[in-house]
């Protein structure tokens, strides 16, 4: 007789249901939603497109620059991409609306453009990179940042070079 | 022919046809909701099974290549118009007498089959192995339901006869009179074995956990309804609500009729139904799984038939 | 402002759509999502009036999950052809949409939609209960057009 206990104490304790779809719902801390991409910190050095599981993540070299490509359509939001960024440029968000309906599959993207600079030592074409490089240890002034941030591959070894 | 309008009005209109309908569909949206209530859900709107029966009216039907369409169109058909001629023959104390050419317990009896003898021409005549399985299963329950429920019937005539001293009536109408001047049989402890046993009845009649076997729908996938679809399915329905509704009037006749006159004597009716509906139906429903169909036949040649045997026995000695 | 019958109806039948699974080569993931928001308490589909049906002549919308896989795809079509219309489509999980990580694989046919009208889209791997709940109000509503 103990199933009668419980439905007793559920008819007590009335429903659990969440609100949701006729009002609002809980979202936990740290889910995996919506990729959010941010081309300012971005090095381009395509670990994402490397580490993605679903081949969701796509790199183009396009005469503008370099392309950013992510569709949700294919994204496990496995949050790899997150894990192994080293400039944080890309971050899974915790917006999991992402129902849609068919005529808009292939709008489901995240874009990113790395726009193509030139070198301001020797005039070659590069991407610039994020404010803030790895490769670069304190102490640095602000200034010598941003001079590395434009330069091309073969300059920025020299400054390097250079600045050590 | 004002008997006959009469005699129609009670079959389409009130109480069997329209009136049982909609008391069908409400109880129906009562049950879910307070199954939902049980599992700690909220439940669907207490008009879904309206909302349902509306939507399928307006869907497509398909008739498999392989079905007798015929026969698989009329049989819902041939249902529904059954279960409202019973509906018109059980009487509502206070509120409705049949008329005695409509027929008395014995034809309700006969037409109480009618529903699971259509949905067995269904399940075979759809031409899905499903349903083959689903009349299968129809037709054990219904063979292992029906002894005790006749020992039942038998057990209540029995006792009015006796008691009016005319051996054995089966007269609704003087059945639910006895019990209106001598007490509800309810009250009766030589009737509590038959009333135990007509609970375990119910719930196999109506095709509800733990004997919704013949429709078990993560096994048989509905069985006998798997190829309905559209108004087809809507009467089937229907006549799911239309069943409810007669079955447990029946019970309510045979052992608890009492109750006021005029409109007073259908709030109670319905009060009934609702007590007799949650407890017989919809706590058993939400707190018990399906059997296998040998342990649902076994259980009624067992249980339910030393019941309704002991109950004829005490009904006819003590 | 005045209803005509057939709006009436139409509002009347949309809140009873009842729900059909399709496994078209699912890792179970989404389907165990799928029953958890059918089984679940907190995430009972029944207050929309859905109700999961066992048969596909009783469905109208229909969740499919899963990659179209090459053994199952006839089966597929077959049981989308039984479900009377009209029906709506919902696409469960970034396989039936894209894929997903199944993409590319010999086994797999590719894209849901190339095979049949798919009409939302539920991405995820899993989508959680909630985002199924939300593409099932999506698919009502468009169900409610087709009435």
């Amino acid at each position: 007789m103990n199933f009668l206990k419980i439905l007793a104490r559920n008819l007590a304790l009335g429903p659990s249901t969440d609100p949701f779809p006729f009002g609002e719902t809980f979202t936990p801390k740290g889910l995996r939603g919506r990729v959010e991409f941010d081309a300012e910190n971005c090095t381009a050095c395509r670990y994402c497109e490397q580490v993605c599981i679903g081949g969701a993540i796509r790199f183009s070299k396009t005469p503008e620059g370099m392309r950013f490509l992510l569709w949700h359509n294919t994204c496990t939001f496995c949050g790899l991409c997150e894990f192994y960024c080293p400039t944080h440029a890309i971050h899974l968000t915790e917006d999991w609306h992402l129902a849609h309906g068919n005529e808009d599959k292939y709008a489901m993207v995240e874009n990113g453009l790395l726009p193509t600079i030139v070198c301001t030592q020797c005039g070659a074409e590069a991407i610039a990179i994020a404010p803030n490089p790895t490769a670069f240890k304190e102490p640095a002034t602000e200034g010598q940042k941003e001079q590395y941030r434009h330069l091309c591959a073969r300059c920025r070894r020299k400054f390097l070079q250079g600045a050590l | 022919m004002v008997d006959t309008i009469i005699l129609l009005a009670a079959v389409l209109v009130f109480p069997g046809g329209l009136f049982v309908l909609a008391l069908g569909l409400g109880l129906k949206g009562v049950d879910r909701r307070i199954a939902a209530r049980l599992q700690r859900r909220v439940g669907p709107p207490l008009l879904q099974p309206f909302f349902d029966l509306v939507k399928l009216a307006g869907k497509r039907t398909l008739v498999p290549e392989d079905a007798c369409a015929p026969v698989f169109l009329g049989a819902p058909l041939v249902g529904v118009v059954a279960m409202m001629v019973a509906a018109a023959l059980i009487p509502i104390q206070g509120v409705y007498t049949p008329s005695p050419i409509l027929g008395d317990l014995l034809v309700l009896f006969y037409l109480m089959v009618v529903p699971a003898v259509v949905l067995m021409v269904a399940g075979s005549s759809s031409g899905s192995p499903y349903g083959a399985i689903g009349f299968s299963r129809e037709m054990t329950m219904m063979l292992s339901y029906e002894v005790p429920i006749v020992l039942v019937v038998v057990a209540v005539a029995l006792r009015t006869g006796m008691g009016q001293g005319d051996g054995i009536t089966f007269s609704l109408t003087e059945i639910v009179h006895y019990q209106q001047i001598h007490g509800a049989f309810l009250l009766d402890p030589a009737m509590w074995p038959a009333f135990l046993a007509f609970l375990a009845f119910l719930p196999a009649n109506l095709g509800i956990a733990p004997f919704d076997i013949p429709e078990a729908e993560t096994e048989v996938l509905e069985g006998p309804l798997l190829e309905y679809s559209g108004p087809a399915l809507g009467l089937f329905k229907a006549m799911a609500a239309i069943k409810t509704v007669v079955v447990l009037s029946l019970g309510i006749c045979l052992f608890l009729p009492n109750a006021p006159d005029g409109l007073a004597g259908l709030a109670v009716q319905i009060l009934k139904l609702l007590v007799v509906m949650t407890i017989g139906m919809t706590l058993l429903r939400v707190s018990l799984g399906r059997m296998r169909i040998d342990q649902g036949f076994a259980f009624f040649l067992k249980l339910p038939m030393a019941l309704s045997i002991a109950g004829l026995a005490a009904a006819a000695l003590v | 402002m005045s209803l005509t019958r057939s709006q009436i109806v139409r509002s009347l039948s949309a809140r009873s759509p009842w729900l059909y699974r399709i496994n078209a080569g699912s890792c179970n993931g989404c389907d165990v999502e799928l029953a958890t928001t059918a089984c679940i308490p907190r995430y009972d589909v029944e207050r929309l009036g859905c109700q999961y049906c066992g048969s596909p002549k009783h469905a109208d919308i229909v969740l499919i999950t899963g990659p179209m896989t090459v053994r199952v795809k006839d089966k597929v079509l077959r049981l989308y052809e039984e479900i009377p219309d009209p029906k709506v489509t919902v696409a469960v999980g970034i396989c039936p949409i894209s894929g997903g990580v199944f993409r590319e694989s010999y086994a797999v046919c590719g894209a849901m939609d190339q095979f049949l009208p798919i009409d939302v889209n539920v991405p995820g791997c899993p989508p959680r209960p909630q985002a199924i709940l939300e593409g099932v109000a999506k698919a009502i509503a468009v169900w409610k057009e087709r009435l």
